[in-house]
């Protein structure tokens, strides 16, 4: 263990200075064997902990002894977290080409992937499973995490195509063009990212190269939604695909989730922020007030509101949710499909020009 | 006899020993160069240069740096000159005539040895005599001789005063090559003259390891009659650099097989004649290290002329030997190899790494040599010891050097134990 210890020490001084790289040709001949299971090099073990200990001998022999086992329980503990940090780094790199974050459990956490919304996992963490004393499950989810994230790979590298993932009664924020790409947003109506996402998106005029269309994803919680009226402004929207109102330029639905990411309330917050914190029914009476706004009658209204609370949307919330967890398998919101790929995350003006 | 030599062994701590005797505190002038807390205890590995000896090196390199045996011009002609009388003055150190004996160089003892052992010529001997105790440079090239001649190689023991133990009938026309000093305790071939004797009356020859001799344990060779005597001038104040003295009726015998410039006074399309009035030269093919060779004639004078504290060099490393000797006896959980006081004295502590009290002493600035100073058969496999710890002393030496490295050593097995 000790010259695996020290090769790992000395690669990272020997990248610094010449004077370790003499010894790093010997440590790795005995990390080579000691890895294959072979009798280590004694002697390279013993010279290094000589060195290390000959200053302590001088002054306090006495404590050459606590002091070289102190030594082994170092090269172990040293060991132990390079194998650890490789694992994580591995496990975090393959994570970020696959998910767009090196953290899979808590995407928003991991900075180096583009913003977003994360899709929390209900799976307990390594730490957690080990602080409740079990150690099985705690490596048991993080391979099982990880042999998941090996099997994503081959989804990563396909060819995205946008036709292949609609949901059911796609809407289109412009009027439907057959010659133009589709590009479908998985989003949540109560996410921050997806109303800059949207902002982008109209900045770039990417609503008007493409055919633009989304699936509703209320993202889930421990205890409910993560935005606790995005269920709810879901069932809305969906409710509206199913009843479009004729001759209406722009989607209802669309209409909806516009004013929601780009308007502002009299007081200058914006909808997003009021629907996000406001009591389901003052968030219905405004998705109604909205629908009203944009042309249903008083028993459309009636109607869309009857029909949002429906088994049907309930199925259809279902249906797509599964779409996402299950086929485009993003741990991010908002994610966008288009130009042959799968983008997690938000996106810039300069990457949907 | 193995048994007998192990339970021989000195164990230290037991005893109470009389206070060790008074000899100097100072350190000689020529090593002046040496910093200040620096203890160089491995002299049996080399020994420290005084500064005459490094002035005749630079004086050399900086003044006149020729080659040798090849040029008519000033400064060659002055090296021929002074590398002549680094050959007179090996052959008066020890005694013996030109007239007999030829010096030849070479790189080290085991170069020396093996370009003697490797040429011999086929037919002529029965078997290769050696002893147990013997250094790698007469231990394995004994092995190869044995094999390329085709005979029988016998390995012998050495007596606890250092005598080759033999039957006459043994040495039958035999090829003996043994040490005259141990590199391991010192012990000396006591019974040089009888085996030289008892071997010539049986048509053989006696070729020594004398590169633990040469610097302080020369009586023995004075005037030797052995066939060859391969020395490094580097254990004896020298510069880096190898000797072979050579009876000339050995070295006209040799098969030579390692040729070169410098050895030959002609050479025709397949075939060449050798130096028929330098012996010496027949194994020295190529240029030499003619500065070293030229140092030697310095380290030589130098050690025949130089009295620390007003006393000859022997009788001086003598009373340091003794200091060492009892200063180490008296530090508990040691066993000592030597069984008496010597300039080379091996130990072991039963339950430390002589390595690991190597690197201790060596960041108190204490030089000491740890493993099995090349003797791995006696020490290892015949004698079934742990590497050792050897101390070496040099005229380099003082008594401060030594009282600081038993008082480091000491205080390690304290704290160690």
């Amino acid at each position: 263990m000790f010259c695996i210890a020290a090769f790992i020490v000395l690669v990272f001084m020997a990248a610094v200075s010449a004077r370790y790289r003499r010894y790093l040709g010997k440590a790795w001949n005995c990390t080579l064997r000691r890895v294959t299971f072979r009798p280590c090099d004694t002697t390279f073990k013993q010279d290094i902990k000589d060195h290390l200990l000959a200053p302590l001998a001088v002054r306090r022999p006495g404590l050459v002894g606590p002091a070289s086992v102190a030594l082994e329980v170092v090269a172990l503990l040293v060991v132990l977290t390079t194998v650890w940090s490789a694992y994580v780094v591995v496990k975090s790199g393959v994570n970020l080409y696959v998910y767009g974050t090196c953290n899979k459990q808590d995407s928003a956490s991991c900075s180096l992937g583009a913003e977003a919304c994360s899709i929390p996992d209900q799976t307990p963490t390594f730490g957690e499973s080990l602080l409740s004393g079990d150690v099985i499950g705690a490596f048991g989810n993080d391979f099982a995490s990880l042999g998941e994230t090996f099997s994503a790979i081959p989804s990563r590298m396909q060819n995205w195509d946008a036709e292949e993932y609609l949901p059911a009664n796609a809407s289109y924020l412009a009027a439907y063009d057959a010659k133009k790409e589709t590009a479908l947003e998985v989003i949540d109506p109560g996410c921050t990212y997806c109303l800059q996402l949207f902002n982008n998106i109209e900045e770039a005029g990417f609503d008007d190269r493409m055919n633009l269309t989304y699936i509703a994803y209320p993202i889930a919680s421990a205890d409910g939604y993560k935005f606790e009226n995005s269920l709810l402004v879901t069932q809305y929207l969906e409710a509206l695909r199913l009843n479009p109102l004729e001759g209406a330029e722009t989607p209802v639905d669309w209409e909806i989730l516009r004013r929601i990411y780009t308007e502002d309330n009299d007081k200058g917050v914006s909808w997003q922020s009021v629907i996000n914190g406001a009591e389901p029914a003052s968030a219905t009476a405004l998705l109604q007030d909205w629908s009203a706004e944009f042309g249903l009658s008083p028993e459309q209204v009636a109607s869309v509101a009857s029909v949002a609370a429906s088994d049907e949307v309930a199925d259809i919330i279902a249906t797509n949710t599964q779409l996402v967890e299950e086929r485009i398998h993003t741990v991010k919101i908002p994610s966008i499909i288009f130009d042959g790929r799968r983008h997690d995350g938000l996106v810039s003006v300069g990457d949907l020009d | 006899m193995i048994g007998k030599e192990l339970k021989d062994m000195k164990h230290t701590g037991l005893f109470r020993r009389s206070a060790p005797v008074a000899v100097e505190t100072g350190r000689l002038a020529d090593f002046a160069y040496l910093q200040p807390g620096a203890v160089y205890l491995d002299s049996a590995c080399q020994s420290l240069r005084p500064q005459p000896v490094l002035d005749a090196l630079t004086e050399y390199y900086t003044e006149y740096n020729a080659c040798g045996g090849r040029v008519k011009y000033a400064w060659g002609t002055r090296v021929d000159r002074e590398v002549q009388d680094a050959r007179t003055a090996v052959l008066d150190l020890l005694g013996l005539s030109g007239r007999s004996h030829a010096v030849s160089f070479t790189l080290n003892t085991t170069f020396g040895l093996n370009l003697l052992l490797q040429q011999l010529p086929q037919g002529r001997f029965g078997r290769v005599v050696t002893s147990h105790i013997e250094h790698n440079s007469v231990f394995l090239p004994t092995m190869t001789a044995a094999t390329r001649l085709g005979v029988p190689r016998l390995v012998l023991d050495r007596a606890p005063d250092g005598a080759l133990v033999y039957q006459p009938a043994q040495l039958e026309r035999a090829v003996v090559v043994v040490n005259v000093a141990s590199n391991i305790d010192g012990r000396l071939l006591t019974n040089l003259t009888d085996l030289v004797r008892d071997t010539h009356a049986r048509g053989g020859i006696v070729i020594l390891d004398a590169a633990q001799a040469m610097a302080h344990e020369r009586t023995l060779l004075a005037k030797t009659e052995a066939d060859a005597l391969c020395f490094s001038a580097h254990k004896m104040y020298g510069a880096s650099l190898g000797v072979v003295v050579a009876a000339h009726d050995l070295l006209g015998s040799l098969e030579l097989t390692f040729v070169g410039g410098g050895m030959v006074a002609d050479v025709r399309e397949d075939s060449f004649d050798l130096l028929t009035n330098d012996p010496g030269a027949l194994l020295e093919p190529g240029l030499q290290a003619w500065g070293e060779i030229i140092a030697l004639r310095r380290a030589i004078e130098w050690v025949g002329t130089v009295r620390p504290d007003g006393r000859p060099a022997a009788e001086h490393i003598q009373g340091l030997s003794q200091r060492l000797f009892e200063g180490l006896s008296d530090i508990p959980g040691l066993t000592l190899v030597n069984s008496e006081a010597s300039p080379v004295i091996s130990l072991y502590a039963p339950k430390q790494d002589s390595h690991r009290l190597a690197v201790f002493l060596s960041q108190s600035q204490i030089m000491v040599r740890s493993g099995y100073f090349c003797a791995h058969h006696y020490l290892k496999e015949q004698l079934g010891l742990p590497p050792l710890l050897r101390f070496s002393l040099g005229l380099h030496s003082t008594t401060a050097d030594i009282d600081q490295a038993a008082q480091a050593l000491a205080r390690l097995m304290k704290g160690l134990s």
